[in-house]
Order: structure tokens, then sequence, then C-alpha cells
């Protein structure tokens, strides 16, 4: 089957929108690592009276749809309130792209996790807002529903590949269940690990495919 | 368009295509007894294989030709590792082979045979001394490659086929040597006594020919049991009704590789390091995957630029006109970075950042340097969107 670009993404990866630093940024995060294969990383300029994004600026290491769902979401967050913009998600940004190959999904979940990331530093850091959840079972489910198995662009939570989630005094263990000679398995290991050890108070992530 | 992408394939010569056209319209009997249409087929096939023998040192007999490489490959390594008659028996190879080799190896694998992967050197160079410690009384076959394709290493296989003679004569029984030649015929010349190959495969693809046609050298007395059956119009190893289009064409692309071989190998070499040169010269922080020099293939160049990605650069180049690889594991169905950058020690952003660069005879001085004219822009501008940066001087 070819696996291409729509011409929206092709558009926005050609002539991306917003793209760049914001010197004097309220927020900024990045997203990803480049020993994962791409890196985002958002600026925001927020209007503190009304809480609306009054600038976005992003920067990009990694592939075409990095770049384009880089330019989308920064479309979508700019003019919004910092709520609406952190609901916005990473199926509204691969659809206003016309879509992308289920491989590249997570490119927009990248992007996505980048904006709420710079948001919630801003809420945190400035508003008060505490963001930091207890580790807990809940906890990792919701972070793995950020990961994608690639062949089918759907998180491996709904596809209910992941069968057991331990917690151990900041040790995680993720089970998960698939053909261990898939071709998808490593850097799927790889996402989980990724995410997970994002989650305050994480001391480890073991992942087993069982 | 400018196409750089020569070792994934090639664009058909136009004496190629037609003397395919001819057998395709004119020529289009298979072989057959006691017709002329038929014996003219049986002729033409014969005809290839003298050619390609002859320009290998083989003789007509010990080439069979193939529905692919990989189809040569697979006929090859998987029939006459089979017919092998070894207790507990091994298999080698390296662990920067073509997929269709290592493919075959993990089906080999789940046969019961073991497999061991002799790693390379930076510069992706087979480590010799493993190969010959690896080397026993259980071996069957070892297979290795010519050229490697990502890198362009020229790989030791004459060295490689001494060690094998060598350990045969040891452990008291034929260790098989198959060579993959696929990514090496269209820049290095190959004798298959002084390499002391029992088996070769080629590509008719890679040097102009047409796709779906490869072929594969056995030498005489090499047993080689058939993985596909049917009816039998040439040879046992690939039965069904043979290819004469096909053949025709590659036979074609033969005879026009060695018409002018030399030439058109010391151009590729001028055209790939005035490319090699003027990157070097125009793009900071880059690195050359691969060793410098003659170790390389002189049609090859495999330059990784750190800081970004290459499916990015890659699309860029395309949306210019120009057709590059890259071993970025954005670009790469199992999102993982290219497994021969990665054992030859690059890390995940170097392997990301890499571009091939494969020429082939019908490569201009223009094409390199119209591709120097878009590569510096576009490798600034990802530079400038990138989260990461060189290092502050």
């Amino acid at each position: 089957m070819a696996i291409k670009y729509t011409a929206k993404v092709i558009e926005h990866f050609k002539n991306p929108h917003n793209i760049g630093v914001i010197e004097d940024a309220d927020a900024i995060a990045t997203e990803g690592s480049p020993a994962c294969g791409d890196e985002i990383t958002v600026y925001l300029k927020i209007d503190k009276a009304t809480d609306r994004i009054e600038d976005v600026k992003f920067q990009s290491y990694g592939c075409a749809s990095n770049i384009a769902t880089g330019s989308i979401i920064t479309d979508l967050a700019k003019g919004k309130t910092l709520d609406e913009a952190e609901a916005i998600t990473w199926k509204q940004a691969a659809d206003e792209l016309g879509g992308l190959p289920p491989v590249k999904m997570h490119c927009s979940v990248l992007a996505v996790d980048g904006l709420r990331s710079a948001i919630r530093k801003y809420k945190k850091d400035v508003k008060g807002v505490d963001y930091d959840s207890t580790l807990d079972v809940k906890t990792v489910t919701d972070e793995l529903r950020h990961v994608l198995w690639p062949p089918v662009g759907v998180d491996i939570i709904t596809l209910q590949m992941v069968k057991y989630i331990g917690i151990d005094q900041g040790a995680v263990t993720v089970e998960i269940s698939v053909n261990p000679d898939d071709k998808f398995v490593d850097p799927t290991i790889n996402e989980i690990i990724e995410h997970v050890s994002k989650i305050r108070g994480v001391k480890s992530v073991h992942v087993e495919n069982v | 368009m400018i196409y750089l992408d020569n070792f994934r394939s090639t664009m058909v010569a136009p004496e190629v295509w037609e003397a395919m056209r001819t057998v395709a319209i004119e020529k289009y009997a298979v072989p057959a007894a006691f017709t002329q249409c038929g014996t003219e087929a049986a002729e033409l096939i014969e005809g290839a294989q003298s050619r390609l023998a002859a320009a290998i040192g083989a003789s007509q007999s010990e080439i069979v030709f193939t529905g692919s490489g990989t189809d040569a490959i697979n006929v090859g390594l998987l029939g006459a590792t089979r017919a092998a008659v070894i207790d507990k028996p091994e298999i080698v190879t390296s662990e920067i082979e073509h997929p269709a080799t290592l493919a075959v190896y993990k089906e080999l694998e789940k046969e019961g045979y073991k497999a061991h992967y002799v790693k390379v050197n930076s510069e992706g160079c087979y480590d010799l001394d493993e190969l010959a410690s690896t080397l026993n009384e259980h071996t069957a076959m070892v297979s290795l490659m010519g050229v490697n394709h990502m890198i362009g290493t020229i790989e030791p296989i004459s060295r490689a086929g001494d060690l094998i003679a060598e350990a045969s004569k040891r452990v008291g029984h034929k260790i098989l040597y198959h060579v993959d030649f696929a990514s090496a015929l269209q820049t290095q010349r190959l004798d298959v006594n002084a390499v002391k190959a029992d088996l070769v495969s080629f590509s008719s693809n890679k040097i102009h020919g047409p796709k779906g046609v490869g072929a594969l050298y056995v030498r005489k007395g090499t047993k080689v049991m058939p993985i596909t059956f049917g009816a039998e119009s040439y040879s046992p190893l690939v039965p069904g009704t043979p290819n004469t289009m096909g053949i025709a064409g590659f036979d074609k692309a033969v005879e026009l590789l060695y018409a002018t071989f030399d030439k058109d190998v010391e151009r590729m070499r001028s055209l790939v390091n005035r490319l090699e040169s003027g990157i070097k010269e125009r793009i900071p922080y880059i690195l050359i995957n691969g060793p410098e020099g003659e170790e390389r293939a002189a049609s090859h160049l495999c330059c990784s630029f750190l800081y970004i990605e290459g499916e990015a650069i890659m699309m860029f180049l395309n949306m210019d006109g120009i057709v590059v690889d890259t071993g970025s594991a954005c670009a790469a169905a199992t999102l993982k970075p290219n497994y021969i950058l990665m054992a030859i020690g690059r890390n995940h952003e170097e392997a990301h950042g890499s571009i091939r660069f494969t020429l082939s005879r019908y490569n201009t001085e223009a094409d390199v340097d119209t591709t120097l004219t878009k590569l510096i822009p576009i490798v600034e501008r990802l530079r400038a969107q990138s989260t990461i940066k060189p290092p502050v001087q």
C-alpha cells in the first residue's frame, strides 16, 4: 500500500506556520527526544488578563509529519484560551491535516503533548494549578493512551494490548501482549518507557511482552 | 528528475528496453524442442547465461536466471543449505547483510539451524578474525556481500573465501560460500574462482536491466534442492515458464555494463568525489557513513547531516526533483533507525540524519551540482527550525 501524506500535510511541511522561537515566552516545553526520532519545543505568549494564547511558536527535530503537526496545532491554539487549547486532541490535529498515515499518528500525539506541556507549565508556574497527580494505575493508564500502535494509529489501551500495570515504590512494570516477532514491538516498548518515565515519582520502567 | 537512488533500482537502459521489446512482441516463444522459435528461445537463454558466466569466470551451465535478486538469494541459500548434510548445522553471515539474506537466515533459524552474525568495524568491513573463529565442523553455509548497499563498503570477499576454503580443509567438509553480488555488480569485477564462491546472486535492476529478473551462479557440483516446483523448462531450480523478455533485458544490461565498465566506474567515482567534497566544503556538521575513497563503491555516498532528520531532507529534495534515500527511523516501515548504520556505531540521531546518494552511469556533473545547490538551503532551513543545535563554538 502506498504510504503518502495529504496535500495539506505537504503544504504545512513546506511552509510551516508559527515556526521559530518567542524570545520572551511565558512558557516553553519540549516533548520527545532526538534518540526516539523526533522532538518538538513549543513557546507560548499568554495574555495574562484573558488567559488567551497571544502567540505560539514551535521548533521541530523530526520528519515531515512532525513539522506539519507542529504547524497545525500552533494554528489551532493561537487565539484560544488556555483551557480551550489544552482540550485540543491529537485526533483533531490529524483530522485538520486531512489525516496522517497510521504509522505517523504518533507525531500528532507528540505535537499535542508539546502544546499541553507548555500550557500546563504556565498554569502551574503562574496560576498555581497543581498538575502533579499521584503515581497510580490510572495515571499510567492515561499516559499510555498517548502510545499508539503504529500499524493502525490507535492507542495501546484502546487496543487492549496492555495486560498489567504494576507500581512498587516508583518502579513501574507494564506488561503488554504482542507477537514478539512483530517489527513494531521494540519501538513501541521504547515509547512506553519514554512516556511512563515522564510521570512524576517514576523511578524505573520495566516493560515485558508476555 | 535527478535520480540518485540507484542502489534501490535503476532506469532500464534504452537499448535494454529495445531488446526486451523485440522478445516480447517478435521472439516470444519459450524454450521447446524441435521448433525454430523454441530453439531460438533456448539459445537466447543460453547466450545470456554464457555472457554473464564469461564475465565472472564461470561456465554457461553454472548460471540460472531467477525471478529477482531476492529470489536468487532464496534459491541459493535455502536450497544449498538444506541440501548440506551436517550434524547440528550452523550458518554464518554478517549483521549488515541485505534484508533478503537476513530474512532467509531467520527462516533457517526456525528450521533449527544455528545462525552466527559476524560483526563489522566502524567502516562496515567484516571482522574476518571473528569469521575465521566462527567456522567449525558444524558450519554449513557462509553468506557475505560484495558491496554493502547502505554504506557502500567494498567487503573483503576474496580473503573471506580463503578463510572459508582453509576451514573447509580443516573440518573435512565443504563449507558452502554464497556471495550476494547484487549491489556490487555495477562497480566491482568478479572472478568466482578467485573469490572461491560456490553461489553468487545477482539482480538485473541494479544495472539498468528490468525488474523481475535475477541470476544465481551455482558452482558445478554444488547440491541445491529446489524450493519451488513445477514444469522444468531449462533448470530444475527455477521451474515454470522462463521470463525470456526479462532475461534478454538482463543480458543486454550485462553487455552494456562491461562495454564501458572501467570508464563508467571512473566517471561515477569522480562525480561522487565532487558531491562529497562539495558537501564537506559547504555544509558543516556532517558525517560520512562507511569508508572514504577507494574502499567504498565508486557510485556511493552516505552522509549524516547532524541535528536534522533524513525524511524531511529526502522529501524537500524530492520536491526539487531529486531522489535519494534515508536511513532515518521516521522513513522506515518499522520506525527503527537503519540497522547497518547502528552496526557501524552510529547513534540514533546520526542514523536519523542520514541520506544515501547512489549514482549511475547516466548521472552527470550537472546533476551533482544541482543537488548541491538544492541541498545546502534545505539543510540550513531544517537546522534553523530544529530543536537541537550544534554546540556553541
